[in-house]
């Protein structure tokens, strides 16, 4: 299925915390501030509803996105306000892709955990988690999985400072 | 060996304790088994048929701190590692030399700017012996690592100098 009918069949079903599309298209020649958009389609989903939604996309026949291929996440500027919660689902039975896109707020920013729905999101949000300091709400083992289990800050963030020493060892 | 050289029978050698003891060392340096990143496979290709690091006695790669002499720091370490490197130090036996393998081991190489996890040198945790330039360094670079090691054990003493008291 295209972009277009995976959309459709999403808006049939009454996928949950369904907020907008949006397609790659080239720049306007007319506009020169205008730069246009690379990349994939998407769709922007409520954050409170993830869960809802991602058990839509797997359990609509379909559908039958099978796979979570990736979740990240991207700070894509200090000033911005929000973190841009990324995740990639791949049918492997109906051999079509969606990427989603989630915006959550960088002060105190959490969101519900998917690994209810996939249990391959649990070492993904453990990574998004000590790389941005998001909370994944009811993750059932929030532990850093590859930063030290006493540091400090989230090294992904634009707004990072970079340690002075760790344990007695200089990083200047 | 001076004055008595040729004063006994001829299956008897006569030599120095300190010759006997660097030669033995120096020729039966057991490096460990301890790759961090692409500078191992490096490591690995002096190890096998082509260059062969068995030719100067150092290719019984052991697989535990205790029975190796030397340690190849082959990679980028980060701050993790940099631990457990001390604490795999610290369980070699003495005497223990150190070879910090390219440019993530020497100073933190491409990491040494945005690499918030990477220690900028190994030599910030444990003394070095020598330092093998390249990103990563060609087999031929450690052999001559390793020869630059065995040359500065052959220059080494076991009898010191006395420590004059008043």
């Amino acid at each position: 299925m295209e972009f277009e009918g995976i959309i459709q069949r999403l808006r049939e079903i009454g996928a949950p915390g369904l907020v907008s599309t949006d397609e790659p298209r080239a720049a306007d020649p007319e506009d020169k501030k205008d730069k246009g958009r690379a990349g994939d389609a998407f769709v922007l989903v409520e954050p409170s509803a993830i869960v809802g939604f991602l058990a839509a996309c797997r359990d609509d026949a379909e559908l039958a996105f099978d796979l979570l291929v990736d979740l990240s996440a991207t700070d894509p500027d200090a000033a911005d306000e929000q973190f841009w919660i990324d995740y990639q689902l791949l049918s492997t039975t109906r051999r079509h892709r969606l990427a989603i896109k989630a915006l959550v707020a960088k002060e105190g920013a959490e969101i519900p955990t998917a690994t209810a729905v996939y249990r391959a999101a649990g070492w993904h949000e453990r990574e998004c988690a000590e790389m941005f300091g998001i909370t994944f709400v009811g993750h059932p083992d929030p532990r850093n999985i590859l930063l030290p289990d006493d540091w400090v800050g989230h090294p992904l963030r634009k707004d990072y400072e970079f340690p002075t020493e760790y344990h007695g060892i200089s990083c200047e | 060996m001076g004055l008595i050289e040729h004063q006994f029978e001829e299956n008897l050698l006569t030599t120095k304790v300190d010759w006997l003891l660097n030669w033995a060392r120096l020729s039966s340096i057991w490096p460990m088994t301890f790759g961090l990143a692409c500078c191992a496979i490096e490591m690995m290709a002096v190890g096998a048929a082509h260059h062969d690091i068995d030719r100067f006695g150092a290719g019984a790669f052991r697989a535990s701190p205790r029975q190796a002499d030397l340690m190849i720091v082959a990679g980028t370490v980060n701050f993790k590692m940099g631990e457990r490197v001390k604490r795999l130090y610290d369980q070699m036996p003495s005497p223990k030399y150190v070879i910090a393998m390219g440019a993530c081991a020497t100073g933190g190489g491409p990491y040494y700017k945005y690499g918030y996890t990477v220690v900028k040198g190994v030599d910030r945790i444990i003394p070095v012996d020598v330092y093998i330039a390249g990103c990563p360094p060609r087999p031929e670079a450690l052999l001559e690592g390793l020869m630059k090691l065995q040359s500065k054990i052959r220059n080494t003493s076991v009898i010191r100098k006395p420590v004059l008291t008043a």
